[in-house]
């Protein structure tokens, strides 16, 4: 596992990601561009915490498989039936 | 508590947690259940003698015994009795010697067992529900059906259905933590049995297909009780409904089926004395059902304003889905040709089983195109269709019920009995349900037909008391048996293969004497005792580490009256939600905002429901309290194959199975506001959030997730002061993010905006409640974690459960790291 001072630079940087998504909507950015931007934090702040705090990474891979899987079913059906009404 | 009384006291029936138990009272249940989907059938069947009724029932009452039977059937008798097998079959075929969790085991099974009583109690509260098994929007609300106004019993029906996917999700993590980390040595993937095999398929279908499900009936739910706007609204709810019921029911028909199709594999196998054909690429299309069974579901959605391209893809991915299944007819097929055939009753039984699955297949087809859906769907087409898929599983059960039942009980049956119940099962089962194909203009779930479809209905309906009689036959043939039957041999069976006919019938209590192991290629019980270890004892692949930290325990524990307990608590409280909907609908009409419109709610508020409410929280905050503090050895196999999920401990991974699932029943919430939004219009999507209460609950969830890891650390270093602080910092947090949540929540109710006010408060509320009850879930475990720390110094030798905790609560972290931007910002 990871040491105390890896922790709180992902802290630290999470904070930040946190932070930069607010700074997308406050700031007169174009509409997608803060859509797209605070989707890119939002996974990077996801990928961190999964990865490093819940030890993702040096857990079998299988695991991160599993879990993807299910992200997977959740962006079919959210895809697929949102397609289905345009 | 660790001493299991003998069977013969009903105290062991309680307290068990032994699997083979377990699947005993699975069983058993499910038959019950049975009995009473079938008395609703037969009630229906016989309301159906002539067109416009033969007046027995109300129009209500028919409506209720045709919806309830359709759920008792398909979720409280079908899976269940499929469970039961696998709790008693699946440990004994792989070689271990319990679950992975034996006292969770229990738990589902009691989740279950209450989940089917608060069914039944539905009755009596009113009425119980009416709007069909598929439960469609808006017919699942009071708003524009008035007969579904808002009564106890239909809520109470709602929630029973809830606990039942709780105690499947429950059940399905202990499958796969077992199946994936339990296995023999040398029992690798491919060699599985084939009942374990569909059995691992259907828990992993289970397991996505459920959660969606579950998100479905909780927003469902708080629709009925708190007034939200889900499935109220007049554009969007009722596809809504459909795309996340229909996520979950279409998996669900091969959920239902697998575990008959293994089965049927393994009597095929057993009866005609051959391995099965092409063995592997039944494995393999098996595997590609269980993925595909997620890329069909529109195909139940063709009447529905869904655009054309989908619907042709549908059509495609429908028509592709019937492909592996050929496969795995011509393998069953060929077997036969290839074997020599005894006919006894479970092979009889298995036969009959294909033979009605390959008509229910091909009538199946006809509703996967979308020109020929357009004209049969809401037909008797479609119910002749799926009764012959669906019952040809049941008679697969059945005859997996003949097939174990000398294993089980001990005793040996009548086959000049089994036979005689075949004989009348399989023309009981021809005579209800062909005729449906030929009155196919029947409209489904009314009781109005066409005067000439009448003799077909007339067939059916003795054809369902003839088929109701072959399970009276069935019932006698197992009392005979039990009461009188000769003792049945280890193996009654000449060529059957599986480990479960290595050991005597019924199995011992632990179920082996040696350590099973089919390193050497067959079957053989190893003596690990130190004396025999001495000389060498062959381990399972890159198992030695693991086996350092997971001891064997010496005294294994098989009994626990706190699921039981558990059980006993969520059933009132259950009990007392269904009453909630009176007091809350008060309350909406004496705010400056009420409801507009409000139809169907008008029942009177009971004081019992509140009162429940409060006793079943305070039943379930003391027995999950003593569940959490007792001592239980569970079974734990030192060498066994885990690909792929070997180096991790068995509750590591449990913990990751579920997070996997509430990713799904998370995914659906956060779809559902998606799914609405892009309905719609975006940017019409009318709600004023306060943004920087959002930004510091999300910097304070985040601060969270640090003091949670800085516990971890903590406990590391056996250091009880940090732990406890970082502990102890962490349930601060959270209640600070409640604090702010509460903030939030008065504010938007100051301005009138309740979660009744739009569909957009409505998500709001419910998705960021999903969220908070999740926080609150954690602060109570962290705060029994606390008092772990301070009275038995917990944690500081073994620090893992501080990991699990962490995995849950970092994932609540993620789930906010979504819903701010989704929420607050966009």
């Amino acid at each position: 596992m990871a040491n105390l001072r890896t922790y709180t630079l992902i802290y630290i940087l999470l904070v930040a990601l946190a932070t930069g998504k607010f700074v997308f909507f406050e700031f007169n950015f174009a509409y997608a561009t803060a859509i797209g931007g605070t989707i890119v934090l939002a996974v990077t702040k996801i990928l961190l915490i999964a990865g490093y705090y819940q030890h993702l990474i040096e857990e079998p891979r299988a695991i991160s498989y599993m879990m993807a899987t299910a992200v997977f079913m959740v962006f079919l059906l959210v895809i697929a039936a949102g397609y289905s009404i345009q | 508590m660790s001493d299991l009384p003998p069977m013969t006291s009903v105290k062991r029936w309680l307290v068990t947690t032994n699997h083979k138990d377990v699947g005993i009272l699975y069983i058993t249940t499910a038959l019950f259940f049975l009995l009473l989907g079938g008395a609703m059938a037969l009630l229906f069947r016989v309301q159906l003698w002539e067109p416009g009724g033969l007046g027995i029932l109300e129009p209500v009452q028919f409506n209720q015994a045709v919806s309830t039977h359709g759920l008792l059937m398909v979720f409280w008798f079908l899976s269940p009795i499929a469970s039961g097998f696998a709790n008693y079959l699946v440990p004994l075929q792989i070689g271990a010697k319990d679950l992975a969790f034996p006292r969770l085991n229990a738990l589902s099974y009691w989740f279950y067992l209450f989940s089917g009583i608060l069914f039944v109690l539905s009755f009596f509260q009113g009425q119980t529900y009416a709007g069909g098994w598929t439960l469609y929007a808006p017919l699942n609300v009071p708003m524009y059906t008035p007969a579904m106004d808002a009564t106890a019993g239909n809520n109470a029906a709602i929630l029973a259905l809830t606990l039942f996917v709780m105690s499947i999700t429950i059940g399905s993590v202990n499958f796969l933590t077992t199946i994936h980390r339990s296995r023999a040595e040398g029992l690798g993937l491919w060699n599985m049995p084939m009942f374990t095999w569909s059995w691992l398929l259907t828990v992993w279908m289970m397991l996505f297909a459920f959660a969606a499900l579950l998100a479905a009936l909780l927003l469902l739910s708080i629709d009925r009780l708190f007034l939200t706007e889900y499935f109220m609204t007049d554009q969007g709810s009722s596809l809504l409904w459909a795309h996340l019921f229909w996520f979950f029911g279409h998996p669900e028909v091969y959920i239902v089926f697998f575990p008959a199709l293994g089965i049927m594999f393994e009597t095929f196998q057993t009866f005609t004395g051959r391995r099965l054909v092409g063995r592997k690429w039944v494995i393999i299309a098996m595997v590609l059902v269980a993925v595909q069974s997620f890329l069909v579901w529109m195909h139940h959605m063709f009447l529905t304003t869904i655009n054309l391209e989908i619907k042709t893809l549908y059509m495609a991915t429908t028509i592709g889905i019937s492909l592996p299944f050929d496969l795995m007819v011509f393998s069953l097929i060929y077997t036969m040709v290839k074997g020599r055939v005894r006919f006894t009753t479970p092979f009889l039984f298995s036969l009959g089983a294909l033979v009605l699955f390959i008509l229910g297949g091909i009538t199946g087809v006809f509703l996967g195109a979308v020109v020929l859906d357009y004209e049969f769907r809401g037909t008797y087409w479609v119910v002749a269709h799926f009764h012959y898929v669906m019952v040809s599983g049941v008679t697969a059960l059945v005859a997996g019920l003949y097939y174990w039942w000398p294993k089980i009980t001990g005793k040996m049956y009548s086959e000049a009995l089994g036979k005689l119940n075949f004989a009348v099962y399989f023309i009981g089962f021809n005579m209800l349900y062909f005729p449906m194909f030929l009155a196919w203009e029947t409209p489904r779930r009314v009781f109005h037909y066409g005067e000439s479809a009448q003799i077909y209905h007339q067939i059916a309906t003795v054809g369902a008391f003839v088929l109701g009689l072959s399970f009276l036959i069935m019932f006698f043939t197992f009392a005979k048996s039990w009461i009188s039957g000769p003792k049945a041999p280890d193996n009654p069976w000449e060529y059957s293969r599986t480990a479960e006919w290595a050991i005597p019938s019924p199995p011992p209590l632990e179920n082996w004497d040696g350590r099973p192991s089919y390193a050497s290629g067959r079957l053989e019980f190893v003596d690990d005792s130190p004396a025999a270890t001495d000389g060498g004892v062959a381990h399972g692949q890159g198992n030695t580490a693991e086996a350092s930290v997971e001891h064997e325990a010496e005294h294994a524990d098989h009994a626990s009256i706190w699921p039981f307990g558990i059980g006993v608590g969520m059933f009132v409280f259950f009990l007392g939600l269904s009453g909630l909907t009176p007091f809350v609908a008060n309350f909406a009409e004496g705010t400056a905002e009420p409801p507009e419109g409000l139809v169907g709610f008008e029942t009177q508020p009971d004081i019992m429901y509140p009162v429940l409410i409060a006793l079943g929280m305070a039943i379930m905050g003391i027995t999950l309290f003593q569940f959490g503090r007792e001592k239980f050895d569970a079974p734990v196999m030192n060498i066994a194959e885990r690909w792929p999920f070997g180096g991790i401990g068995n509750t590591k991974f449990g913990i990751w199975v579920f997070l996997a699932s509430d990713v799904i029943v998370f995914g659906a919430a956060i779809g559902a506001y998606i799914f609405m939004r892009l309905h719609m219009g975006w940017m019409d999507w009318e709600f004023d959030p306060i943004t920087m209460a959002g930004l510091v609950n999300t910097y304070i969830l985040l601060t969270s997730s640090f003091t949670v890891i800085i516990a971890l650390v903590m406990a590391e270093r056996k250091n009880k002061s940090g732990l406890l602080g970082a502990m102890g910092a962490t349930v601060l947090l959270a209640l600070a993010f409640m604090g702010v949540k509460a903030f939030e929540y008065t504010q938007k109710m100051g301005d009138g905006h309740y979660w009744w006010y739009s569909i957009e408060y409505s998500i709001y509320y419910v998705t960021t409640g999903l969220h908070a009850l999740h926080v609150i879930l954690g602060v109570l475990v962290a705060l029994f974690m606390i008092y772990r720390i301070i009275s038995i110094d917990a944690y500081l030798e073994d620090h893992r459960p501080v990991e699990f905790f962490g995995l849950y609560w970092h994932f609540v972290d993620i789930v906010w790291v979504l819903l701010f931007p989704l929420f607050y910002l966009m």
